[in-house]
């Protein structure tokens, strides 16, 4: 089986960089060999003057369908490994219409117009400028365009699907429709410029034949291939109350859960969930989705009847019809809840575990924040994509704030590295064994303007290069009294895409208090290669996104300065207050100090009740912030990562930012007060 | 795909066969869904180096815009962009090779030199525009699209040359000899 560097998520590596300007290399070569460097010849396709572009085009993209369907009909690769892209009628439809008066216009497209520039035509270079703009324009005014970007949304959707026809049948179809247009181009161009060297020529018959007969062999290597139709399922046994009961069922689609739906609910533990795949064990140990139990089909009924009735069942292929039987084979059973997974496993990769850098259409943060949980969740806890020790370290998913109990029995464990927050003279007099000294406000620096601000993936990359870290690495962040000291290096490990870490409860103090190890020996660091990851951080917000969430129904922003500052009895910025329509909640009430300076996190329920007082619903977009960001990186925290809201994101200029800017409002009740007075 | 012309010769080399010159390009193609894992793409490249000349000349406008904004502050750093790079060199390659580079603005003898280049700018920024709106261009839809059988990029390759040729009649003059 192929691997391609899609499905193996390394299409943002240097080697497929590499390898996509080879590709690209050979791609320019054919365009060009093929005379698609001239724009006459281009747009003599038009004139019906010179039909290149349809020859080559059909040739080209039959090449490839028969190639790639002999690859996936021999068993060598899978359709799932290719990046299918969505359809989405409205779109699609309408940039169609609007990229042919554009190509007749220019008489270039995208990669022609690259050949075209390196065989010197000036007319590509200016249809390039011409190209960037546009691509330019379309940006500033997507706001506008956004409703039609996604009318008509279908997702993946295969041609021979929407036809009702069977794979095999449509690409047959496919090739004779691309035979006849190359007879009819030799005709057309015999017809309006007397030359046509290839019609009836033994090399045109020779060609069609070949393709066409590659076509028909596809029947023969793989005769069942998918059917548009879902087989109709064995009748035999079931009352007719009961087909009606299940065919209402399945009219209302009652019978389907929706991956993002599913991907929420195993990320929120629920209990009684079982989701089950059908596919064979192969399969199943290659990939599944986190915590699924694998049952072949012929033993369902029996494998499942322990649940029965008392929880909700998922079950998911690779596709949907085969899960389809069987859902509604255990409904005749009597299985109550039973649910398929909507495009199956495909569907669940596609919709929640692709990166979000690598999906077509732009995500809003929100969304963003999302798939990136669900990709932190899942595929930490399957255990097989994993390099290095994580999956010993931890068994499940790496709970967030880990105890002094579960440190100090992993401690030493290679690929767990303990950073302590505090301030150097503390680190020097003792420390945790081997823990690695890192000054907070190390990680800030002046931005735009804007000071301590958290610094760029690439600084901080660097510095966490010279701290010997690797992204295999599970990392515990140890912080003073102050339990926002390891939220925000929390933060920065999250801007780089490095989800295993965990800030320990009750920091050092509690970790010393308890007579645990400690040492003042320094410890041996080798310098590593962090990479940059650029596109991870899709959780801060800058104060435009901020401005447009004041009075957004949905949204709640909440500042978790201290009390006074938020009414502006209290202020040491340019200006007093808060930002209109902001809760305040101050971050120091999510932690109790003990004595001895032990800080820890108030537990989980009581957290909970004070934010259900906030927040309206889980699915609320929250934006927190405070004055330098590094307050609210401990709500944030608590609020992802404790209390499971899935859409909050950090406002880290906060009020520093938004107090020097006199163009963004303010409401500050003791001014008014004041002037009342 | 050798042409058969004697490198030796002064002039520029007759195209090569077209079907043949087609299964080349379907095998690039192929090679690109086995190796990437995704179809060929130019335009994702092109909107790319704009990201990053508005990223230059507006920053902060940019990384808060809510389509490049999502390329973050390095959206060179993409595959594609690698891809289009290769294209260009490859084509190089294939002209210098061919005898065929020459710098000039290809235009109807009739037509001026202004005119064509008018209408280059304007099909580009069409042609910018509307690839973005459909996430592609006639090699990531249609061609790459089209070999995957996806509805979309179907309706995309029809849409376009119905377009094409409606529009075909208005912009001819730049053709005329």
């Amino acid at each position: 089986m192929i691997n391609t560097l899609y499905s193996l998520d390394a299409l943002g590596t240097n080697r497929a960089f590499f390898l996509a300007a080879l590709i690209g290399f050979g791609f320019g070569f054919a365009l060009e060999r093929a005379g698609f460097s001239s724009s006459r010849r281009l747009a003599g396709v038009f004139y019906f003057t010179d039909m290149a572009v349809v020859k080559v085009m059909f040739s080209a993209v039959i090449t490839a369908l028969l190639g790639l369907s002999y690859l996936v009909g021999l068993g060598w690769m899978r359709m799932d490994q290719i990046f299918l892209m969505p359809t989405i009628y409205g779109a699609q439809i309408v940039g169609g219409l609007l990229f042919g008066v554009g190509f007749v216009m220019g008489a270039w497209c995208p990669g022609t117009a690259a050949a075209g520039l390196a065989a010197g035509r000036i007319d590509a270079l200016v249809f390039l400028l011409g190209t960037v703009g546009g691509s330019i324009l379309f940006n500033e005014v997507f706001p506008l365009v956004r409703p039609l970007y996604t009318a008509g949304d279908q997702g993946t959707q295969m041609a021979y699907l929407s036809l009702g026809l069977s794979r095999n049948a449509f690409v047959l179809t496919f090739t004779l429709v691309a035979v006849a247009a190359f007879w009819l181009s030799e005709r057309t161009e015999k017809a309006r410029t007397g030359r046509a060297p290839y019609l009836g020529s033994p090399f045109l018959k020779a060609f069609s034949l070949i393709l066409v007969a590659l076509a028909c062999g596809l029947f023969v290597l793989s005769p069942v291939s998918t059917r548009a139709s879902v087989q109709p399922a064995n009748t035999a046994a079931a009352t007719a109350v009961d087909e009606k009961a299940l065919m209402e069922t399945v009219e209302n689609a009652r019978d389907h859960i929706e991956p993002e739906e599913l991907a929420d609910r195993l990320m929120a533990g629920e209990p009684d969930l079982v989701v089950v795949d059908v596919r064979p064990a192969a399969e199943f140990n290659a990939f599944h989705i986190p915590g699924a139990l694998n049952v072949p089909l012929a033993e369902l009924a029996e494998a499942l009847q322990p649940y029965k009735n008392k929880g909700l069942i998922v079950l998911y292929s690779n596709g949907m019809t085969h899960p389809a039987q069987a859902r509604d084979s255990l409904q005749r059973l009597g299985f109550g809840h039973v649910y398929l997974l909507t495009d199956g496993l495909q569907g669940f990769r596609d919709r929640c575990l692709k990166p979000v850098s690598l999906r077509p259409e732009p995500l809003t943060p929100v969304d963003a924040a999302r798939v990136n949980a669900w990709r932190t969740y899942f595929n930490a806890s399957d255990g097989t994509p994993k390099v290095g020790i994580f999956a010993k370290v931890v068994t499940a998913a790496l709970p967030r704030v880990v105890e002094t109990d579960w440190l100090a029995a992993r401690l030493g464990t290679p690929g767990l590295k303990v950073i302590d927050l505090r301030p150097q003279p503390e680190y020097n007099a003792s420390h945790i064994p081997n823990s690695l000294s890192l000054n907070v406000e190390s990680l800030r620096g002046n931005i735009g303007g804007v000071p301590s601000m958290l610094l760029p993936p690439a600084m901080l990359a660097a510095q966490f290069s010279l701290l010997g870290l690797h992204p295999s690495d599970t990392i515990v962040l140890v912080p003073s009294d102050k339990m926002h000291d390891a939220t925000l290096p929390g933060l920065a490990f999250e801007r780089m895409g490095h989800m295993d870490y965990a800030v320990l409860n009750g920091g050092y103090a509690k970790w010393a208090q308890e007579g645990r190890p400690v040492n003042a020996a320094l410890p041996a660091v080798t310098e590593s290669t962090c990479p940059v990851k650029t596109d991870a951080d899709d959780f801060t917000v800058n104060f435009k996104t901020v401005a447009a969430t004041i009075g957004k129904p949905g949204t709640v922003i909440i500042d978790v300065r201290p009390a006074d500052f938020y009414t502006g009895k209290k202020s040491d910025e340019a200006r007093g207050g808060h930002i209109p329509g902001a809760l305040n909640r101050a971050f120091s009430e999510d932690v109790i100090t003990s004595s001895n300076k032990v800080v820890t996190f108030k537990p989980t329920a009581e957290l909970a009740a004070a934010y259900r007082q906030l927040i309206p619903s889980t699915n609320t977009e929250v934006i927190v912030h405070c004055r330098t960001g590094h307050q609210a990186s401990q709500t944030f925290f608590v609020l992802k990562h404790l209390l499971g809201y899935p859409n909050v994101r950090w406002y880290d200029a906060g009020w520093t930012e938004w107090a020097a800017r006199p163009e963004l409002p303010v409401a500050n009740e003791t001014q008014a007060l004041k002037n009342k007075k | 795909m050798k042409t058969e012309a004697n490198p030796l010769h002064g002039g520029p080399k007759p195209y090569s066969n077209p079907y043949l010159t087609g299964v080349l390009l379907g095998l690039v193609l192929l090679a690109s869904f086995v190796i990437l894992g995704a179809g060929l793409g130019a335009s994702s490249g092109i909107a790319r180096i704009g990201a990053s000349l508005s990223l230059c000349v507006a920053t902060s406008h940019t990384l808060g815009s809510a389509y490049f904004g999502k390329w973050g502050a390095n959206p060179l750093h993409y595959y594609l962009v690698f891809m289009f790079v290769g294209t260009f060199v490859g084509a190089l390659f294939s002209a210098l090779l061919a005898n065929r580079a020459r710098i000039q603005v290809e235009r109807g003898a009739a037509s001026s030199v202004r005119r064509r280049l008018w209408y280059a700018l304007a099909g580009g920024v069409i042609v910018g525009f509307a690839s973005r709106l459909a996430q592609g261009c006639t090699s990531g839809q249609a061609l790459s699209g089209g070999a995957l059988l996806l509805s979309g990029s179907l309706v995309f390759m029809v849409c376009l040359f119905a377009s094409g040729y409606a529009a075909a009649w208005f912009v001819r003059r730049q053709w005329h000899d």
